[in-house]
């Protein structure tokens, strides 16, 4: 392929990238400011909240709320799941439980939520985690269904150790699927923590979306909200890539 | 069944080793094990927890009073409608798009960007927007639901058009099928399990969509159901809205299954 063909696969993209940044732009022109505001003013706008350092101090909050569910979930959820895939009649009782609590949409216990525990950190955790952590057990529990069973027989006939089973048969097994889990919960937690911040203590990039549209703001909502496409994006290409690493181990028998 | 000899024969207690004669009867295990989870959750909330606290006594105890309650219905008709309606709005547009990304280049690589970014997008943080267009009302719920299902089926459709098998459309090409025939004959079909796909990750997007629009807009249905009983500490009413939800949640996901048993055998993905 020459440079000429390598360029003109590029032009549709830019030519789509500076139509979309055109029409943003022009649409302001044609509503009122309380509907959309032009590309220019959100991008101001933007950079006067980085500038302040209010976006930081958001963005770090939001971060901190974000990172922390997720991590309680990925702990708590990968050794749960990894355990289920050993020990086959608790996962034989628990499974269908967490397949429900899979489809359960989390954000309906948001308001039970808010009126046990109130306004705080913890509240707001239990959010993002509740909402990260059912896709990993799910997903765990699927790729351990999907042991088969001649293996375990065979480790066990060449006399294996708990330890070696784990090491050589179950987590080689159970990861790649782990880390399907791990890729739906970094892109559910993302939901969970603009819930939270939205439903519960009101802090971060929630809480900048809700003063862009609670004080008309709309250059500053749609900055809030530009954020927050950037970041999905981000995490969702970095789950994507975590994936992806690990799906070479699948075996290739289903 | 030799692996579950080989796990009897070593040591265990009392209490594993009952749990593993009963996995013989797979069903009464997980009945066992339900209970046994109803029971954590009655003792938890009767030790530690204020007594308005949702447990599962009392939401026996309201339930058929609650789904025999006008209000309630009505809320939950009100929910399942507006998901429904957004989803057909959804598959129709989204379906639309992804053909036409998944076959013609030009519209591929014009909208790639803005459809996968807005697919990684957690569509609540538009929620206020939409409010300013459509105001507090149920077309900005009908709006949210629209948004958080679109993006998954035209990204799935859009997958599934571009894996059709080359050999088929080669095929068509020496038969000199015209374009529409080749789309509905051959790439509608082949990509009808990724849509499916897609529908079910829409759905579960949809309802959690349409929950957060009520949430936030406060119109009749099921989230603002849950809502108001939780602020008037009425846990037990407001969690019978929330299996509600799981039913509906549960329910599309077997009938998706089904569809897929039933009409689409050749399509086993996993």
């Amino acid at each position: 392929m020459g440079p000429g063909a390598r360029w003109s696969r590029h032009v549709p993209v830019v030519v789509s990238l500076l139509a979309g940044a055109a029409a943003w732009e022009i649409a302001a022109h044609f509503t009122t400011r309380a509907f959309w505001a032009p590309l220019s003013e959100t991008l101001e706008s933007l950079a006067e909240s980085a500038r302040s350092g209010v976006l930081t101090r958001q963005a770090a909050s939001s971060f901190q709320l974000y990172l922390s569910g997720l991590a309680l979930a990925i702990f708590a959820g990968a050794p749960f799941g990894l355990l289920l895939a050993r020990v086959r009649w608790l996962r034989v009782a628990l499974e269908n439980y967490i397949m429900m609590l899979y489809a359960t949409p989390m954000v309906a216990l948001i308001p039970f939520i808010l009126s046990m525990m109130g306004f705080g950190f913890a509240p707001k955790v239990l959010v993002v985690f509740l909402f990260a952590v059912f896709p990993i057990l799910y997903n765990t529990v699927e790729g351990a269904r999907s042991i088969r069973p001649e293996l375990i027989e065979v480790a066990h006939a060449f006399r294996s150790s708990e330890w070696q089973l784990w090491r050589d048969v179950m987590i080689p097994y159970t990861l790649p699927f782990a880390m399907t889990g791990i890729r739906q919960a970094i892109a559910r937690g993302l939901v969970g923590m603009v819930a939270a911040e939205f439903f519960l203590s009101p802090s971060g990039l929630g809480q900048m979306i809700m003063m862009g549209s609670q004080n008309f703001d709309t250059a500053g909502l749609l900055a809030a909200i530009l954020v927050i496409v950037l970041l999905g994006v981000g995490f969702m290409d970095f789950g994507r890539y975590l994936e992806g690493r690990f799906a070479s181990w699948r075996g290739n028998d289903r | 069944m030799s692996t579950g000899q080989a796990i009897l024969e070593r040591p265990a207690a009392g209490l594993v080793r009952g749990a593993k004669t009963l996995l013989a009867s797979p069903l009464l295990l997980k009945t066992a094990a339900g209970i046994v989870l109803l029971g954590a959750w009655e003792a938890v909330v009767r030790a530690f927890a204020p007594a308005y606290v949702a447990k599962p006594i009392g939401i026996a105890r309201v339930f058929l009073e609650v789904v025999s309650d006008g209000p309630f219905l009505a809320a939950a008709g009100a929910t399942l409608w507006a998901v429904v309606k957004g989803l057909l709005i959804a598959i129709t547009l989204g379906l639309a798009v992804g053909l036409a990304m998944g076959r013609l280049t030009v519209v591929e690589r014009g909208l790639r960007y803005y459809v996968n970014s807005l697919f990684a997008t957690p569509m609540i943080a538009i929620l206020p927007l939409v409010t300013l267009w459509f105001g507090y009302n149920a077309d900005a719920r009908l709006a949210v639901i629209v948004f958080a299902a679109f993006f998954s089926i035209a990204v799935n459709t859009c997958d599934g058009a571009r894996s059709v098998p080359l050999d088929y459309l080669e095929v068509a090409r020496s038969f000199r099928a015209r374009p529409l025939s080749t789309l509905l004959d051959i790439v509608l079909p082949s990509s009808l399990p990724y849509l499916i796909a897609g529908m079910r990750l829409a759905a579960g997007r949809a309802l959690v969509g349409a929950v957060v629009a009520e949430f936030f807009i406060s119109i009749p249905g099921l989230g603002y159901y849950i809502l108001f009983n939780s602020r008037t500490f009425k846990h037990n009413e407001a969690f019978v809205a929330v299996i509600a939800l799981v039913i509906v949640g549960v329910s599309f996901e077997a009938m998706l299954n089904w569809i897929t048993r039933r009409y689409l055998p050749w399509a086993r993905r996993d």
